[in-house]
C-alpha cells in the first residue's frame, strides 16, 4: 500500500461514499472518527519506506503514487503534519456532536481534508493551487445552506480563492525561468509580485480579508470555523514549500520584512475591527484573520527559527479555532442570534458553551497560563530584537481581542444579576433540550478536553513544544 | 494559432464574444457566447498541446455552460436580479470594453518576451479574456454573471498557461476546476428554490 492511498484516497472515499448514506444517525460519525483516528496513529507510529514484520506478515507503505504522469509523495517528513491534520479532523468531526453543523459536514469534510492532503504532497507541488481551490469548492453548498439566500460573502470568498489560483501557477512557471537566470532582476520582481498577490487572495489577507467576516457571519460558525483553520494552515504550509525550495526567496530579507510588516497589520487590524463589533460569528472570522497574522509573523522571522514558531503558533491556533466554532454552533443551535446580548440571555441554559466561548477567546487572544501564551511569548522575544514595532503592534492587537472576552463577560454578569421581572409578557415555546446542557453528557466532555487543552498547552508547554522539530523538518533546506 | 488573418479573426470573434458575455442580458445568449468563447479557446490553445488534451477544455467548458444552461432552464423565474449597484449601460460597458483593450495592447506585446513558448495571438486572446472576465465578476452582482465572469476568466488564464506547460494533470485539474465551478454556480442559483434538508 502506497501512503498517498490510506491518507488521501481512504478518506476521500469514504467522503464520497457518506454523501449516499441516506438513514439520520451516528454510523457516519463514529466510522469517519474512527477512520481518522486510525489514520493519526498509523501517521504518528509507522515509518513509511520500510517494511515491516507482524508475526507471519510483512507489509511497507510506500511514500510515493504515480497519477496522470505526475505523483503523489508522502514521506516520513511528511508524518507529524498528516498526524495532527487527521487528529484535528477527528476533533471537528467529534465537535459535531454538539455544534450540530449540516448532516453533510462529515462527508464533506473528509473529502476536503483528503484534497487538502493531495495538495501538500502534489509533485510538481505547484499544482497544489489548483486541488486547494477543488477543496475550497466541495465546502461552498455547505457555507450557503439550501432554502437561504446567497451571502455576499460566500460568492466573494469564491471568486478571491479561484483568483488565487492563476497567480500561483504562474508564479510557479517564471520561478523555474528566476532558477534558470537568477540574476534577471525583472524576473524576480515580477515573480515577488505574483506570489504576493497569489497568497494574498488564498489567505485572504488585508486588502482582501473583507469575505471573511461576511462568511462568519453568514454561515455556521462550525463550518466557517473548520475553513478559516484548515485552508490558512494547508496554504501556508504550502507557501513555505516556496521558501524551501527557492534560495532567493529563501535568502532574501526583503520579503521576509514584507511578511513581517503585513502578519503585524492584520493581527492589529482584526484586533481593532473585533473591538468595534457586536456579532460573536463575526469574532470567529477575526479570530482567525489574527491567527494568518501571527503565522506571517512567525515565519516572517525568517531561516529555521520562523518555521519552529510557525508550527508552535499552530496547535493552540487549531484548538482555539475548534473551541470558538464549536461552542458558537452550540449557541446558534439554542438561539440564533449571535450578538453579545443574544448570547449573554443565553447563559441559563448553555453555561457551558458560553464557558468554552470565554476559554477559546482569552486562549486566543494569548492570555497567560493558556494555550496560545508560550510560543506567542516565544515569537515577542525574538521580534523585540528583530522589529520591535511590529511586537508592539501585535500586542494591541491581541489586547484589543482579549477585550472581546472581557465584553463577553460583562454581558453574561450583567445579565445574570439583572433582577427578574414579575411580568410574563408573552409565553415563549421552548425548544426540548434547552434547559438540558448542564445535564449533557457530550457538553462536558467538549469542556472538559477544551480546558485540558488549553491550561495544559499553557503550563506543559515544553512536553507540545518538543514535537517541533518534527514539523519543521519536512522543509529541510529551510530548516536544515 | 499563427499571427495572420485566421489568427486576427480569431482574436476579434474571442473580442465579440466576451463582449457578449457582458451586455447581453438574456441568459441564453450569454450561454451560447460562453460556449463559443469555449471553442475559440479551444482553437488558441490546439498550436501548444495535442489535439485529443486540448480537446479536454472544449468537452469541460460546454459541459460547464450545459449544466448552467440546464439550471437555469429548470428556473421559474428569475431568481436574483442584478442590483444594478454600477451602472450597467451599453454606453458605460463598451467604455469598459476599450479600457481592458487598452491595458491589453499594452501588457500583450510583452507577453511573449516573457514567455517565448506563447505567440502573440495567444497573449492577445488569453488577456481578452482575463480581462472581460474581471470586468463581469466586478461589475456584476448577480450569482449567475458572476460565475461566467469566472469561467471566462479562467478560459483566458487557461489560453495563457496552456503554452507554458503540457501536463496531463493540469489539465485534468483544470477541467475538473471549471466542471465544479459551473456546478457550484448551478447550486447557488437555485439554492433559494431548493428545499432545505433536515
Amino acid at each position: 500500500m502506497s501512503s498517498p492511498i490510506l491518507w488521501i484516497f481512504l478518506p476521500g472515499l469514504l467522503g464520497v461514499g457518506f454523501l449516499f448514506y441516506r438513514p439520520k444517525d451516528r454510523f457516519p460519525l463514529v466510522v469517519a472518527a474512527s477512520v481518522c483516528l486510525f489514520l493519526t496513529w498509523v501517521a504518528w507510529q509507522i515509518p513509511i519506506d520500510v517494511v515491516l514484520n507482524v508475526g507471519p506478515f510483512s507489509f511497507e507503505i510506500f511514500p510515493s503514487l504515480s497519477f496522470f504522469g505526475r505523483s503523489f509523495t508522502l514521506t516520513n517528513a511528511e508524518r507529524p503534519l498528516l498526524s495532527f491534520i487527521y487528529l484535528f479532523e477527528t476533533l471537528w468531526l467529534l465537535g459535531t456532536v454538539i455544534a450540530k453543523p449540516a448532516r453533510l459536514f462529515i462527508s464533506v469534510s473528509l473529502i476536503c481534508v483528503s484534497l487538502f492532503v493531495a495538495a501538500l504532497s502534489v509533485e510538481p507541488f505547484l499544482y497544489a493551487a489548483l486541488l486547494i481551490a477543488l477543496a475550497v469548492l466541495v465546502l461552498v453548498p455547505l457555507l450557503s445552506p439550501a432554502g437561504k439566500p446567497v451571502g455576499r460573502g460566500v460568492l466573494r470568498f469564491l471568486i478571491f480563492q479561484i483568483f488565487a489560483v492563476p497567480f500561483i501557477l504562474f508564479t510557479g512557471w517564471i520561478l523555474t525561468g528566476v532558477e534558470a537566470s537568477p540574476g534577471d532582476l525583472n524576473l524576480i520582481l515580477r515573480s515577488g509580485l505574483f506570489l504576493l498577490l497569489g497568497f494574498t487572495f488564498l489567505l485572504g489577507l488585508f486588502p482582501f480579508h473583507s469575505w471573511i467576516p461576511m462568511l462568519a457571519r453568514d454561515s455556521h460558525p462550525y463550518i466557517v470555523g473548520f475553513l478559516l483553520f484548515f485552508l490558512p494552515t494547508i496554504s501556508t504550509v504550502f507557501a513555505l514549500g516556496f521558501f524551501d525550495r527557492y534560495a532567493w526567496l529563501r535568502d532574501s530579507q526583503f520579503v521576509y520584512q514584507i511578511m513581517t510588516l503585513i502578519g503585524s497589520l492584520s493581527i492589529l487590524l482584526s484586533g481593532i475591527w473585533v473591538l468595534v463589533d457586536r456579532h460573536l460569528g463575526r469574532v470567529l472570522g477575526y479570530a482567525a484573520m489574527m491567527g494568518i497574522g501571527y503565522s506571517l509573523l512567525g515565519i516572517g522571522l525568517s531561516g529555521g527559527q520562523g518555521v519552529q514558531i510557525f508550527f508552535a503558533l499552530l496547535l493552540p491556533q487549531a484548538l482555539g479555532l475548534w473551541v470558538l466554532s464549536a461552542s458558537l454552533g452550540s449557541l446558534l443551535d439554542k438561539d440564533p442570534n449571535l450578538t453579545f446580548e443574544g448570547v449573554a440571555a443565553t447563559f441559563t441554559s448553555s453555561p457551558l458553551s458560553i464557558a468554552g466561548l470565554l476559554l477559546s477567546v482569552f486562549s486566543l487572544a494569548g492570555i497567560p497560563l493558556l494555550a496560545s501564551f508560550p510560543p506567542r511569548i516565544a515569537l515577542f522575544n525574538i521580534l523585540a530584537t528583530q522589529a520591535s514595532w511590529a511586537a508592539m503592534l501585535a500586542i494591541v492587537g491581541s489586547l484589543a481581542f482579549a477585550m472581546v472576552g472581557v465584553k463577553l463577560a460583562l454581558a453574561v454578569l450583567q445579565r445574570s444579576t439583572r433582577p427578574r421581572s414579575e411580568w410574563v409578557e408573552e409565553a415563549q415555546p421552548v425548544k426540548a433540550d434547552a434547559q438540558s446542557e448542564i445535564k449533557d453528557l457530550y457538553s462536558w466532555a467538549f469542556l472538559i478536553i477544551a480546558c485540558i487543552g488549553f491550561v495544559g498547552f499553557g503550563l506543559f508547554s515544553r512536553l507540545f513544544l518538543a514535537s517541533v522539530p518534527g514539523f519543521a523538518s519536512m522543509f529541510p533546506l529551510l530548516f536544515p | 494559432m499563427d499571427t495572420g488573418l485566421p489568427g486576427l479573426i480569431v482574436l476579434v470573434l474571442i473580442l465579440a464574444c466576451a463582449a457578449a458575455l457582458l451586455m447581453n442580458r438574456d441568459w441564453r445568449w450569454v450561454l451560447g457566447a460562453l460556449g463559443l468563447q469555449y471553442f475559440l479557446a479551444f482553437l488558441m490553445i490546439t498550436p501548444s498541446w495535442p489535439l485529443e488534451l486540448a480537446s479536454v477544455k472544449l468537452v469541460a467548458g460546454w459541459m460547464a455552460a450545459a449544466l448552467l444552461g440546464l439550471t437555469r432552464l429548470n428556473l421559474v423565474e428569475e431568481p436574483q436580479s442584478d442590483t444594478r449597484r454600477l451602472p450597467t449601460s451599453p454606453p458605460f460597458l463598451i467604455l469598459s470594453t476599450f479600457l481592458v483593450l487598452l491595458v491589453v495592447s499594452g501588457a500583450a506585446p510583452a507577453l511573449p518576451d516573457w514567455a517565448r513558448q506563447m505567440s502573440i495571438d495567444q497573449a492577445w486572446g488569453g488577456l481578452i479574456l482575463v480581462g472581460m472576465g474581471l470586468l463581469q465578476v466586478g461589475l456584476s452582482s448577480s450569482n449567475f454573471r458572476s460565475i461566467v465572469g469566472l469561467l471566462c476568466l479562467l478560459s483566458g488564464f487557461e489560453i495563457l498557461y496552456a503554452s507554458v506547460e503540457a501536463s496531463l494533470l493540469v489539465a485534468a485539474l483544470l477541467g475538473v476546476l471549471n466542471l465544479s465551478i459551473a456546478l457550484v454556480g448551478s447550486y447557488l442559483l437555485q439554492t433559494v428554490t431548493v428545499e432545505p434538508r433536515q
